[in-house]
């Protein structure tokens, strides 16, 4: 391992606020950004960081996820020592099939993973955040400052502060309290839920974790705040930069419309840091000679013969002759027939939008989500 | 596949000079609806007809082939059984008598003969079209024939194809000779460069070829055996280009902006695979006017573009129009520029004001790295 440092990405459960999207692939396999996958983020981040070895933590099989990270090959993560790992909850001699109870724990299932390779130090990520990140960089930082965690924060606006964790400081960055969605933060620099912890320790605590009765075996509610009681350095390194959660509809969208905005500080065409992803044989897009595209985030294979203002374009969508595409986001292989008029709405994956039919609202207060087909005026 | 052949795809000889694109790449390298390259062309048919030994010959520039095939892994070949190999010659002048596919295959001999697969096909890295070469090879070994070739009946000779050769076949489809295309009628059978034959007759014609003349090509040496061998023709249906001149590029390109024609070509139980360079998708400012085209991924277009075809990370800017035209990777065209029936080479830069236009009858080009 050239960094000394392994990386696991807390893939989650179901994720479930973004609802039908992800019934049948995981979260970290959704798609975001024309052409992306939300996954490829932490794992392009990891790749262009020099680190080798990610595990992704996941819950629930998902044949989808394992095959997607399976090819690492996708994010050059594929030189000899060097590979992706899907790790679910496994039997084990000691111990029978249980599930994760918590993000630490996830971790605490996976020690032997994690010996294997016996780094020196745990990257531990969370696989719904898209953004760019050096943590090379916060490596440094961590080794800088002897520190025995080292978490990534972000400034957030004040009067927002209370619905995050929140990191209070001394001025040399070392962490002197933790408060989960403070109702009167003293801080605004909210964890991005991105650590880097020496293994020996972790390893060490989380055992103790694991037997810990009282312990619901979380990062945020148990294992750092045991860390800060035990008197241990836990510094904040202070990101700047675009960051996004992605977990619900409505933020997935906003994530999507943010690549329309002139002033996005998420470059995704930056060939210092470049965004990793699957490879698909199709076309380059296909603009039709009725066509208008205003505003518009648009990737290869997709067609369009119709009208497209301030939306996003996946993979293989296509928008037919006389359709209008608004203020919407069409994820791959959804299909816009003829005459059809999609108003803020996000259609997932493969949807079909019937001739002439109507879904979705200007000024509607949330996203619609299409997830089924929509029949068309005529069928 | 019951029966197994290697493939062999070629360069184009010194009779086919492409003017400016040419100077800085071989034909195979040039980049083809602003996505692929037309050497991927070849090779995913080869992959997709299951040849996963595949030899490329390379005369001259190999740089562009070299990084753009690489592995060859993105052609879905598989990495253990399968192989794809870069071959060179030493002669490095493009436009020397002396530098045609039998002096490749002769300094390369060695290997071919170490193939152990009994046939091969040769395809060139010059041409677009689609073809199973299974099939085509099936064919071939059930016809009994000796060598069999690949044709293509047009009905634009005389203006296009020129060059090219074409294949002189009795009613029952045995070839009778390979002439050159002097564009003297319209109809023609025009030879599509590919080969169905034995390994063993292949290594012989090679062989011979040398022996007669070192100016001698593969498509000479078969042509003078017409008549001691069984020479066939096969008729290939579906879309055809050479790409053996700027006109015959800019109308192979242009011509696929007809969705119908490019869905021939184009099937999903037909990929054609090429290297990808990660570029993000393609932005569309509230200034672009795009109609009837075909864009790469990474550009910025807040001009219009009009039945035109945009390579990877190009920046159309502001009151520039692109009009029948085909824009290379990395190029820029300013504000206001207009762009007429023109071949824009990668890297361009056109500054503000400055409009360019092709004749009636033949495209524009700018060159690679230009700044106008």
């Amino acid at each position: 391992m050239s960094s000394n440092m392994l990386a696991m990405i807390l893939a989650g459960g179901r994720g479930s606020r973004l609802h039908e999207l992800t019934n049948r692939v995981a979260k970290p396999a959704v798609a975001y950004g024309g052409k992306y996958k939300i996954i490829d983020f932490p794992l392009s981040n990891c790749a262009n960081s020099g680190i080798d070895v990610v595990g992704v933590l996941t819950q629930y099989e998902s044949v989808l996820l394992n095959s997607y990270v399976a090819a690492g090959t996708r994010w050059g993560l594929d030189t000899k020592d060097s590979g992706v790992f899907v790790l679910t909850p496994r039997e084990k001699a000691d111990a029978g099939l249980d599930v994760y109870r918590g993000t630490a724990d996830a971790i605490s299932q996976n020690i032997d993973f994690i010996d294997n390779y016996d780094p020196e130090y745990l990257l531990v990520l969370s696989g719904d955040h898209i953004y760019k990140m050096n943590y090379a960089k916060m490596l440094e930082f961590h080794k800088e400052h002897n520190a025995d965690a080292t978490i990534a924060v972000i400034g957030v606006p004040m009067k927002e502060a209370s619905r995050f964790g929140i990191m209070n400081t001394d001025g040399n960055g070392k962490i002197t309290e933790f408060e989960e969605k403070p109702a009167k933060p003293k801080s605004n620099l909210a964890s991005m839920g991105i650590y880097i912890f020496n293994w020996k320790l972790m390893r060490k605590m989380l055992l103790k974790d694991m037997k810990d009765p009282n312990s619901s075996h979380d990062f945020g509610k148990d294992f750092i705040p045991v860390m800060l009681n035990e008197g241990r350095t836990l510094c904040a390194w202070e990101f700047k930069g675009y960051w996004k959660d992605v977990g619900t509809i409505d933020s997935l969208w906003e994530a999507n419309m943010d690549l329309l905005d002139d002033k996005n500080t998420l470059d995704l065409n930056d060939p210092t840091w470049r965004i990793y992803t699957e490879d698909v044989a199709v076309l380059p897009q296909y603009v039709g000679p009725e066509a208008k595209i205003k505003r518009a985030y648009i990737t290869q294979g997709v067609e369009v013969e119709g009208s497209v203002t301030n939306s996003v374009l996946f993979t293989n969508s296509q928008v037919g002759k006389g359709a209008k595409v608004i203020d919407s986001v069409l994820m791959p292989g959804a299909v816009v027939e003829e005459g059809a008029t999609v108003t803020r709405a996000l259609v997932a994956d493969g949807v079909r939008i019937g001739k002439g039919a109507v879904v979705g609202k200007k000024n509607s207060e949330n996203i619609l989500l299409v997830a089924d087909h929509v029949k068309g005026k005529e069928d | 596949m019951a029966n197994k052949a290697f493939g062999i795809i070629t360069s184009a000889g010194g009779n086919f000079h492409v003017e400016g694109l040419h100077d800085y790449r071989p034909i195979g390298a040039f980049s083809f609806l602003g996505r692929y390259r037309v050497i991927d062309f070849p090779i995913s048919n080869m992959s997709n007809s299951g040849i996963d030994q595949i030899q490329v010959y390379v005369s001259s520039r190999p740089r562009s082939i070299a990084e753009h095939i690489g592995t060859g892994r993105h052609y879905n070949i598989n990495s253990k059984r399968g192989k794809i190999q870069l071959l060179f010659t030493q002669i490095n002048n493009p436009m020397s008598v002396y530098n045609n596919n039998i002096a490749g295959f002769i300094e390369n001999m060695e290997i071919i003969e170490r193939m152990h697969l009994p046939y091969v096909v040769i395809a060139p890295s010059y041409m677009i079209y689609k073809q199973d070469y299974s099939r085509l090879l099936d064919e071939h070994v059930e016809s009994g024939a000796d060598v069999t070739l690949l044709y293509h009946k047009v009905s634009d000779a005389r203006d296009a194809y020129i060059g090219c050769s074409v294949l002189n076949i009795n009613k029952q489809k045995g070839v009778l000779s390979i002439t050159p295309n002097m564009g003297t009628a319209k109809e023609k059978n025009i030879f599509m460069d590919t080969y169905v034959m034995s390994k063993e007759i292949f290594m012989d014609l090679a062989r011979q070829a040398r022996a007669q003349s070192s100016a001698f090509t593969l498509s000479d040496i078969v042509s003078a055996k017409c008549e001691e061998l069984d020479v066939r023709g096969v008729s290939h249906r579906g879309t055809f280009a050479s790409i053996t001149s700027l006109n015959d590029y800019y109308n192979a390109n242009l011509g696929l902006l007809d969705l119908d024609k490019a869905d021939d070509l184009f099937r999903s139980n037909w990929p054609i695979y090429t290297r990808t360079t990660n570029a993000c998708p393609t932005q569309y400012y509230d200034t672009a006017d795009v109609k009837k085209s075909m864009i790469a991924n990474g550009c910025l277009i807040e001009g219009k573009v009009e039945n035109s075809i945009i390579g990877r990370d190009v920046h159309i800017r502001k009151g520039a129009v692109v009009r029948d035209s085909i824009v290379l990777a990395y190029s820029d065209i300013g504000e206001g520029v207009k762009i007429y029936k023109t071949v824009v080479d990668k890297w361009a830069k056109i500054t503000s004001g400055n409009e360019i236009k092709g004749t009636l009858d033949h495209p524009g080009y700018v060159k690679r790295n230009d700044k106008i």
